[in-house]
């Protein structure tokens, strides 16, 4: 009877949508909700542009596709380049590092995980299949072995604290779930109804039961032992006596009953660290909550991913945090992430197919610039600014500076070779190991960099054909303020702009420095630093 | 509505960039250059921190709580001090003339007896265990105060060894509360300008980016920019007070007074890096885990200590800036009465002493006493909860009434169930 009455309910307004793709179903509910706010005007045609450079390719455009996107007069080249950036090798390569930072937090990297990151989004393998990688890796197979890391890297010990099983198991549930059940580790949450020891606990007792071990011939991977689990795992409340118990269990889903088998025949394949064979229970607890967890059936992870990729793409979650979903905690938008949640169960976890929505609403393409009388974030009713991570700024700045090249081909030893670079943005950009990286932080640390650092400055000294050189080469002020602006904001100066460029120039003594310093000023301006 | 979104945080959006910093700062910041004229800080009187750690463990036995002629006392004397009826070991003659400067408490009886675990958790207060990483008082100190109106960063920390940006220290307020070290009292990397860079070229260079910034910010939202405006003029200030760092230039007669050895310079750097305005400074001095020949090591360790303390109490008097600065002397823990086959003292966290001068703080009180042996407290005995309790009220903040936000959960600034220790407060 009920699902009768729920598909009827349905009909008119799947009848109305039928036509309808989900960007504009997107638009529509977050018109709905601003009501009266106003909404930011459309992006301009750079401001789309930087962005969609920023977020599909990993960096900014080039001076020149700049140039010719906003020469284009085509009513739609942007719905085109999407399509293009979509169709990117590089589009694969930048979701790797985006989802490498949301979910390793800068803990450090890995070869054969971001091989694995990038051989997934390349294959648009759908989400759910990659989340049941991480969380049930399979070692032996080469393909999928990098899926390890997530994993493993977590059961590495940093400092004098000892392996960190409850840290694996807090993030399993804040990155495929959304929901951080630390404080439910030793009792009941304190501050979170929904979150029960035993959602903790219940993870907790297939992910404690990990064992780091090396690489062999078989993984050529750093890999975790599984350990037989024969019995369930008691815990109690620090508030009180009473113990319970539990098997694994995804949290807020049903117990996993341990199965029982005769002594020597709970291996598929027996384990034999000698020999490298990394053995396969029959009853494996990870493959277990892995399977569960990473399906439509569990509502949460379906919501946490769609959360996360419209983070990535607005700036703020629908939840916020993304990692505390629970009853207390409503989405901002309750029926737009039913929605997308509904629609990317509908087409199978394909995130490639998610993102092209995403980038296709005018809530995307919207100006950063504030509608009069401003408008609070939460409504979506203008871009929000977002940071650039240090790996695409330093991809920007080398390609804006126009050494890309010349860095590119110095040994790794030299002072402004590609892996120096690397090594001082990721110092300079990066966030400690562990700390997320959500929104635009400025710190000291970084404004040293960018004042003093000698190499950062190598980049603006003038030098064959960088773009120092170029700029000089162009003499008149106006000329090199349009492509100075063009090269590093993808826009042309206003007037204002541009006068006080030429008063600029003209001001200081030589115009090699000059430039270098215009450079230098735009580079290290908060118009480049983030992504608005 | 949503539990977790607090109105004022919208509002209050720019503070939380700023690094919590006031109204007043962030005006300042937003005036484009903040230079403010040397002094400043101290004609505004803001409420600073000295924070002095003796990591290791100092032994309260050779120090301020001497137990001459006792089964546990060792060989040291023990001499009388300005305050009558009060005695400090034979090590500290320079503080034992000052004693009507300072507050002893003897009663301290803490938690943990190994350093891993006790250095950051006498740090950090002690609170309650809610499964969360609390700041260091240095962190709690720069998230509740922010900068003083110098703009100069709020917790620094002058050490021995590495130095660069200390994040861990900030626990859950987030890296940005973390310390600023100057590790062997040098400032972090990237701190002078390069030689080829002329203060012009900086000066015009900045004022165009400034300038592009403007543009840029006018019709978007504030705290992005506020945020990055900060901390391009915080590297700017700390350049301009780079002659701090130089202990070349410091005069001689300065550095023999507070002592030719590390924790004497440091402890000058320290002292010029809270006349500069720094609201919390750490000084660090390492190695004083005595757990062998502690009797020879300790006789250097305090009394470079005592040359160092002295020091800057003095000066901190003589400027006026003892009014308003808090200065804490400690370790995480004492060390034990019983002296151990190698002729050392190990860990004794059942009975120690930490010294409190300045802001707030009632000079000349000596504060609870150990048994006869030094073994225990005797008496009302104290822990490092009551002791935060205790800072803060003498830096004007209530911890019944102030909370830490973590995420949109609250919790205590120190521990819930402690208070402040009666008669340590002026």
């Amino acid at each position: 009877m009920r699902p009768i009455i729920f598909i009827c309910a349905l009909l008119p307004v799947l009848a109305g949508w039928a036509a309808e793709s989900l960007s504009q179903r997107i638009d529509k509910l977050i018109a709905a909700k601003a009501g009266r706010q106003p909404l930011a005007e459309p992006a301009s045609d750079s401001e789309f542009l930087r962005r969609v450079y920023l977020d599909f390719t990993g960096q900014i455009p080039t001076a020149e596709g700049a140039r010719k996107f906003l020469a284009n007069p085509s009513a739609d080249k942007r719905a085109k380049l999407i399509d293009q950036l979509f169709a990117d090798a590089r589009w694969a390569e930048t979701m790797a590092d985006r989802f490498h930072v949301l979910l390793m937090e800068r803990r450090g990297e890995e070869e054969e995980w971001r091989k694995w990151l990038v051989a997934s989004f390349k294959a648009n393998k759908p989400w759910d299949a990659m989340a049941r990688e991480m969380l049930a890796p399979e070692g032996t197979d080469a393909a999928k072995a990098g899926a390890w890391f997530f994993i493993t890297k977590r059961l590495e010990k940093y400092g004098q604290n000892p392996t960190d099983h409850p840290g694996l198991t807090r993030d399993v549930g804040r990155m495929f779930m959304g929901v951080d059940l630390q404080c439910a580790q030793c009792h009941r949450h304190l501050t979170v109804k929904d979150y029960k020891q035993l959602d903790f606990q219940g993870l907790y007792a297939a992910y404690s039961n990990l064992r780091l071990q090396n690489p062999n011939d078989t993984i050529k991977v750093k890999w975790a032992m599984e350990s037989l689990l024969k019995k369930e795992m008691e815990f109690g409340s620090v508030f009180s006596e009473t113990k319970k118990t539990t098997g694994p269990r995804v949290p807020f889903g049903v117990p996993i009953t341990i199965p029982e088998f005769k002594k020597g025949e709970e291996w598929a394949v027996k384990p034999d660290k000698k020999k490298g064979v990394s053995g396969r229970l029959k009853f494996s607890p990870l493959r277990e909550i892995a399977t569960r967890m990473a399906t439509p059936e569990n509502p949460y992870f379906a919501r946490n991913i769609a959360n996360r990729a419209w983070f990535l793409m607005m700036g703020r979650g629908l939840i916020e945090p993304l990692d505390l979903t629970h009853t207390k905690n409503p989405p901002s938008h309750p029926e737009l992430l039913d929605l997308l949640a509904k629609e990317l169960v509908a087409h199978k976890f394909d995130l490639k197919w998610l993102f092209r929505e995403l980038a296709r609403t005018q809530t995307y393409q919207r100006s950063s610039v504030l509608p009069k009388g401003g408008a609070p974030e939460h409504l979506f009713a203008s871009a929000k600014e977002r940071p650039i991570a240090a790996e695409p700024l330093l991809r920007s700045v080398l390609l804006a500076t126009g050494e890309r090249d010349r860095v590119t081909k110095l040994d790794e030893e030299d002072a402004h070779s590609l892996k120096s670079f690397g090594d001082l943005f990721q110092g300079a950009f990066a966030n400690a190991p562990r700390e997320p990286e959500l929104a635009v932080t400025p710190t000291l640390k970084a404004a040293l960099f960018l004042r003093n650092n000698e190499a950062l400055l190598w980049l603006v000294q003038r030098r064959e054909g960088n773009l120092v050189d170029r700029l000089i080469k162009l003499k008149e002020p106006a000329k090199i303020a349009n492509e100075a602006f063009l090269t590093l904001l993808a826009r042309n100066p206003s007037d204002a702009e541009r006068a006080m460029v030429k008063s600029f120039l003209q001001k200081q003594p030589t115009l090699q420095n000059a430039v270098g310093d215009l450079v230098w000023a735009l580079l290290s301006s908060t118009e480049f630093f983030v992504n608005h | 509505m949503n539990p977790l979104c607090k109105p004022n945080e919208h509002a209050l959006s720019r503070r939380q960039w700023l690094g919590g910093m006031g109204g007043a700062a962030a005006a300042g910041a937003l005036g484009g250059l903040v230079s403010p004229a040397v002094g400043e800080v101290l004609k505004q009187k803001e409420k600073q921190v000295l924070f002095i750690w003796l990591d290791g463990g100092m032994s309260q036995l050779e120090s301020w709580d001497p137990k001459p002629n006792t089964q546990f006392g060792g060989p040291f004397r023990s001499i009388p001090t300005k305050l009558p009826g009060i005695h400090v070991s034979e090590l500290m003659p320079r503080m034992a003339k000052k004693m009507d400067k300072i507050c002893l408490v003897r009663a301290m009886r803490t938690q943990d007896n190994s350093h891993s675990a006790g250095v950051p958790r006498i740090q950090r207060g002690d609170p309650k265990n809610r499964g969360v990483i609390y700041p260091y008082f240095g962190s709690a100190v720069a998230q509740l105060m922010g900068p003083t109106a110098s703009g100069l960063p709020p917790y620094v920390w002058v050490k021995p060894g590495s130095g660069g940006f200390k994040p861990t220290d900030a626990g859950f307020l987030g890296p940005k509360y973390g310390a600023l070290a100057f590790g062997d009292g040098q400032p972090p990397p990237n701190f002078l300008r390069p030689a080829t860079l002329s203060p012009e070229q900086d000066t015009a260079r900045n004022e165009l980016r400034r300038a592009f910034n403007f543009n840029y910010a006018q019709p978007r939202r504030k705290a992005n920019n506020e945020a990055n405006t900060y901390v391009f003029d915080t590297a700017e200030i700390l350049l301009k007070r780079r002659e701090i760092f130089d202990t070349s230039k410091y005069p001689q007669k300065e550095k023999d007074r507070y002592g030719n050895h590390l924790l004497g310079q440091h402890m000058l750097i320290g002292r010029k890096l809270l006349e500069a305005g720094c609201r919390f400074v750490k000084v660090n001095s390492y190695g004083w885990d005595t757990h062998g020949d502690h009797f020879n090591g300790t006789v250097s360790l305090v009394n470079r200590f005592d040359q160092a303390f002295a020091a800057v109490l003095e000066d901190l008097e003589a400027t006026g800036q003892l009014d308003h600065t808090l200065v804490i002397a400690m370790s995480e823990f004492g060390r034990t009465p019983r002296i151990n086959g190698h002729a050392g003292r190990d860990h004794w966290p059942e009975a120690w002493t930490i010294a409190l001068a300045g802001c707030g703080i009632n000079a000349g009180a000596v504060i609870g006493a150990t048994n006869a042996q030094g073994t225990f407290v005797k008496g009302d005995e104290y822990d490092i909860g009551h002791m935060f309790h205790t800072w803060f009220r003498a830096l004007g903040i209530n911890p019944d009434a102030v909370e830490f936000d973590n995420g949109g959960q609250p919790l205590p600034i120190a521990h819930d169930d402690m208070g402040v220790i009666p008669g340590v407060l002026a």
